[in-house]
């Protein structure tokens, strides 16, 4: 398959945790090559432990102890993280939370707080401190602050897990019209197999020990038929046949 | 199903004025603190000793160092010493906690250092920083801050140590850069554990000052003391005590608690 305008070329020849104390070395990712597509929505899935919150801290570069190489089309680019948990400052309010990745010098950063805090539904709870909001307000907040640096990349590990259905449903559907307003690459990790045909634009599986890539397939719904449960169902056992 | 049997748990809201004003801590402090009083009165009519004075003469002594100017005089220079040796303190303390709590080559080999300090008796330090410094008010505030160094290093080291790695990543991420890392990550978590090294560190200098000021000073607290005990003046001596403990405890309510309420404030 041959990709144009890729944003980002991953290379992950070998990527291992050394022995601590009587733990032997542990080699999780061999030989995993992705190239993303510009603007393009890639759901990564895979079993529990196989090593997709790795992949993901190596493209972050939280993570720079592997062999291999991770390279941006953009020479510079902006990047925003959705954690599996918030990761809010707790002794910060939820507005003073999103500014702080703004730019000390950056104009409009007072307007740009106050309109992605609407968007997302939060502007009551703006001047709150986050221990004090419900989960799902909490991964509000921190899907407000990813968008708001405006990034060329966005990387998302499972950010709804552990959330109702109406909560985790309200969440993607503000995920979908977010990336529609504003085209970004996202790399999403997901286990929810229903949430990965939603969301993705391509589906990429990874699995063996160690992992590496065992499924790379494009998904082609269209924006209406991600909202149809019958359709989505239908491509989910599509997709994950031989899985 | 009946209710008999079962807890019931009732809000706190509903429990009443009375009971609400019976235990606040205002009621129990004067009443804890007038019990103490007759008390002492007590005794001091019981031994009628010139050097057991009773809460009467210590008051009339307590107005008349008050009314000529000496009480504040003196209380105002020790507080001027203990303010810029907390505050130094503090700043030098903190900084090498972070650097040694950071750092695990710097801790490992800085530890026994830390450890000497730790254990170094404070008069060795005011002996020696009188020796060589010669009595001076420089030599007499460097011995106060070199004790409370390692108290508050260690102390900040734990924070440093526990520090979020979560947050490190998140700030990286987003890049904060050095400064804001350090105003909003890093900082409030250390919180804490400078609060409890501010605390414990107050209470130590407050008494290593009067110690340095009896060997070596010729003015504060320390320096009335001495020269009460010389003179037998048991009067004066408690008089500048109470004096003194009056001022920690404003120090305490006014500055230390507000500042503790307003970095808490996030917490649930
Ligand atoms: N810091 C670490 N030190 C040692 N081993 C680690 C470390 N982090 C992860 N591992 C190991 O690497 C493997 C992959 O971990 P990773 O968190 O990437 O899995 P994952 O695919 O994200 O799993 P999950 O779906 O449960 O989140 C696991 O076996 C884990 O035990
Ligand atoms: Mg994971």
């Amino acid at each position: 398959m041959t990709r144009t305008n890729q944003a980002i070329h991953i290379t992950v020849d070998r990527k291992a945790f050394p022995a601590v104390a009587d733990r032997p070395e542990q080699l999780v990712l061999r030989g995993v090559q992705l190239a993303v597509e510009e603007g393009s929505f890639v759901v990564l899935t895979g079993p529990s432990g196989c090593g997709k919150s790795t992949l993901l801290n190596i493209i972050a570069g939280l993570d720079s102890d592997f062999q291999g190489h991770v390279a941006f089309s953009h020479a510079d680019p902006k990047l925003a993280f959705m954690f599996q948990t918030p990761r809010l400052l707790p002794w910060r309010t939820v507005e003073q939370n999103i500014r702080l990745v703004l730019g000390d010098d950056d104009a409009q950063a007072t307007a740009k707080v106050a309109a992605i805090l609407d968007r997302v539904g939060l502007s009551e709870a703006a001047t709150a401190f986050p221990e004090r909001l419900s989960l799902g307000m909490q991964r509000r907040a921190a899907l407000a602050r990813a968008f708001v640096v405006e990034p060329d990349i966005l990387l998302m590990d499972e950010p709804f897990v552990s959330l109702d259905d109406p909560s985790a449903d309200s969440l993607r559907a503000l995920l979908i019209e977010l990336w529609n307003r504003r085209p970004t690459t996202v790399l999403f990790v997901t286990h929810d197999r229903i949430e990965a045909v939603m969301l993705a634009t391509r589906l990429v599986r990874l699995g063996g020990t160690p992992a590496s890539i065992v499924q790379d397939s494009d998904v082609s719904l269209s924006p209406t038929d991600r909202l149809d449960r019958e359709k989505v169902l239908a491509c989910r056992l599509r997709l994950f046949e031989n899985a | 199903m009946a209710l008999d049997n079962q807890t019931i748990r009732t809000g706190r809201v509903g429990r009443g004025v009375i009971g609400s004003v019976l235990s606040g801590r205002l009621v129990w402090t004067i009443v804890s603190f007038l019990s103490l009083l007759v008390l002492w009165a007590l005794v001091a009519a019981l031994l009628q000793s010139r050097l057991f004075p009773g809460p009467v003469e210590v008051g009339s002594k307590f107005l008349s160092e008050a009314a000529s100017g000496e009480l504040g005089y003196h209380v105002g220079v020790t507080l001027a010493r203990v303010a810029v040796a907390f505050l130094v303190a503090m700043l030098i303390g903190s900084a090498i906690g972070i650097a040694l709590g950071r750092a695990k080559g710097a801790d490992q080999f800085f530890d026994t250092w830390l450890i000497f300090f730790l254990n170094l008796p404070a008069l060795v330090t005011i002996i020696l920083c009188y020796v060589w410094f010669g009595l001076t008010e420089t030599a007499a505030v460097l011995a106060v801050t070199i004790n409370k160094i390692p108290n508050v290093a260690v102390t900040v080291r734990e924070g440093a140590r526990s520090l979020s790695r979560d947050l490190t990543e998140m700030a990286h991420i987003y890049r904060f850069g050095t400064w804001k890392t350090l105003r909003h990550v890093t900082l409030p978590q250390l919180a804490p554990f400078m609060a409890a090294a501010a605390r414990g560190g107050l209470a130590l200098v407050w008494k290593i000052v009067l110690v340095v000021e009896l060997l070596g000073r010729p003015d504060g607290v320390g320096r009335q003391l001495y020269d009460g005990f010389q003179l037998f003046d048991v009067s004066m001596i408690l008089a500048y005590a109470i004096a003194f403990i009056l001022v920690v405890q404003l120090i305490e309510i006014l500055v230390l608690q507000p500042i503790e309420a307003r970095v808490n404030r996030w917490r649930r």
